[in-house]
């Protein structure tokens, strides 16, 4: 049966230390199932053999491959705030992804109005009904009207929470994981 | 030389100039030279002397019958502290694969979500009495869901508690409004 939840990764830590999370909510923002890695420390040797890669190897291959296989519900979408697992994690779960942020920009005319960026791949989203629009990310590749269905889903859930919050809960809980404070 | 041969060099300068028409000198003898390049076979041993105490190595090389000079170099000299062996095991570094991943339901559940103010993006504003004033906007919250609402004063977040088990999905806003005067007490309203 189709669920309307909202998939939220976020992947953090230092050069000693990454640890990822995976967040499944409805689209009140109430969690439905949650994740945690253990965290990856690497050894030297790894450094040397992954060098400037290794960041990128250690979250697409080891913490986002094992945290998609953990995650028992699938969302309608994946939101992501870094750009090193947006591709990976389209490819991988093969499910939309997005990667969103805040952005400056003035409200656009009408709530769930979509609008063209200079960047590639980069749109803003009016998907609250007052607020400013979210920058939307995509996959390099992503359909045009995949990422209407993506706008869809995220201005249905403006309605009735804010997209972005959930990503301060999971900076919270791994700051909670890595120290052992709240 | 005569007089006559005297007089007419000092005086006429003339000198008497001679025709040889019988050139006939012998050519000269041409030999081929001798010589002997004596070859040694140099030892293929050769003795460097290394000692911990001084910065030099002596080298000493030695051919039949004879002693090339010492050539002395210049180094520093290390103590040989460890010798390699000769059988050196090989190891494989395993590249992890895998990572552990856990249910953190419990670490979240009770998490509250936190709203910033949004009233600068509220178009329509709510009418207010003479001594109200606006002070925020919080929002999209499901009103019928909520367990808990805690003002965060310092960060001006609004922390909401939700039930897991609401069925509620109607989102509303709620304004932050302050009543201007002697104990008066802000007032949240739901819109």
């Amino acid at each position: 049966m189709a669920n309307n939840f909202l998939g939220y990764m976020m992947i953090e830590g230092t050069d000693s230390s990454l640890r990822g999370v995976a967040l499944i909510t409805d689209t009140r923002g109430i969690p439905k199932e949650f994740v945690r890695t253990d965290p990856l420390r690497p050894e030297a040797l790894d450094r040397i053999l992954y060098g400037e890669s290794f960041s990128a190897y250690a979250k697409q291959s080891l913490i986002l491959e094992n945290l998609l296989d953990a995650v028992s519900n699938d969302p309608q979408i994946w939101i992501c705030n870094d750009e090193e697992i947006l591709e990976p994690l389209k490819t991988v779960s093969r499910i939309k992804s997005v990667m969103l942020e805040e952005s400056p920009h003035v409200p656009l005319d009408a709530h769930g109005h979509i609008e063209t960026s200079a960047e590639p791949n980069v749109y803003l989203i009016q998907a609250y009904v007052n607020g400013a629009p979210l920058r939307a990310e995509f996959p390099e590749g992503t359909r045009t009207d995949e990422v209407e269905q993506s706008a869809g889903i995220l201005t249905e859930a403006g309605k009735s929470m804010n997209i972005l919050e959930p990503f301060n809960r999971l900076q919270k809980s791994l700051s909670y994981l890595a120290t052992g404070r709240a | 030389m005569g007089i006559r041969s005297y007089f007419a060099r000092h005086i006429k300068k003339h000198i008497d100039v001679y025709r040889i028409d019988d050139f006939n000198l012998e050519p000269p003898d041409i030999h081929t030279l001798e010589h002997e390049v004596n070859v040694f076979r140099i030892e293929p041993s050769m003795t460097v002397n290394v000692t911990s105490w001084t910065s030099s190595i002596k080298m000493k090389c030695r051919a039949e019958s004879r002693i090339f000079s010492e050539y002395r170099v210049n180094a520093k000299s290390y103590l040989v502290k460890r010798y390699v062996k000769q059988n050196v095991k090989a190891y494989s570094h395993e590249v992890k694969s895998k990572i552990k991943v856990h249910d953190a339901m419990k670490l979240i559940r009770d998490m509250p979500l936190e709203l910033s103010d949004m009233l600068k993006y509220q178009s329509v504003k709510p009418k207010l009495l003479n001594n109200e004033m606006l002070l925020a906007w919080y929002g999209p919250i499901v009103e019928g869901a909520v367990i808990k609402l805690v003002w965060n004063k310092q960060r001006g977040t609004l922390l909401v508690w939700y039930n897991p088990q609401s069925r509620q999905y109607k989102a509303k806003g709620v304004y932050l409004i302050r009543r201007l005067g002697f104990g008066e007490k802000p007032e949240w309203r739901w819109v």
